[in-house]
């Protein structure tokens, strides 16, 4: 079972999934400055009813093994230290202990 | 050699927007376009963990074969222990006035 923090960026990430194409059309005419104020300030508002959960920036990538939201080594979506124990235990293909 | 008049470049500019088939935008007038431009990016953010097969998810599936969740079973029996000895967790707030964090501020 993944803990708290975990799951609640899996629900932030299918929140965003769900949303992203409705405020992507809202973004469009907020931001357009050819449309007139007004409908622009509308969208803006439109935009800002939606949750925290529905934005981009809310999800933050994770450690896969761990849950840990610091220090993640995003090519393999693990934090360093398990990236470490990962690595010496050669389940990472490619990745070798530096030696010279 | 003499110095091109604006116009001309002007006019260069949007025969080469005509013929590459990309918006005459001289002043740079924010359209938006990029956000229509851009890939969309919740499929792939869908994917990031890897897919863990539950219990519970496995008796969601369907095909008529049930198992029980042991760990979910022993939960609901530590719960129920716990309110028998009066260590639940309390009831819930019904107004904001009576929340804990109401109180605390006091």
């Amino acid at each position: 079972m993944p803990n708290a923090r975990v799951l609640r960026d899996i629900k932030a990430r299918h929140g965003v999934n769900a949303n992203e194409i409705l405020r992507r059309a809202y973004l469009y005419v907020a931001r357009n400055q050819t449309l007139p104020p007004q409908v622009r300030f509308q969208a803006q508002l439109q935009l800002n009813t939606f949750g925290r959960y529905a934005r981009p920036t809310t999800v933050q990538n994770r450690c896969t093994e761990t849950g840990r939201g610091r220090g993640i080594i995003s090519e393999f979506g693990l934090c360093r230290y398990q990236f470490r124990l990962k690595a010496l235990a050669k389940e990472l293909p490619g990745v070798k202990k530096a030696s010279w | 050699m003499a110095a091109v008049a604006p116009s001309r470049i002007a006019a260069l500019t949007r025969l080469r927007c005509e013929l590459f088939q990309t918006s005459y935008n001289p002043t740079s007038v924010r359209t938006g376009a990029k956000y229509l431009r851009a890939r969309l990016r919740g499929p792939s953010m869908v994917q990031y963990y890897p897919q863990q097969l539950t219990v519970a998810g496995f008796n969601r599936m369907g095909g008529g074969f049930k198992i029980q969740d042991w760990d979910e079973h022993q939960r609901l029996a530590d719960v129920e222990e716990k309110k028998r000895r009066g260590k639940g967790a309390p009831k819930k707030a019904k107004s904001p006035a009576e929340s804990r964090r109401m109180s605390k501020r006091r």
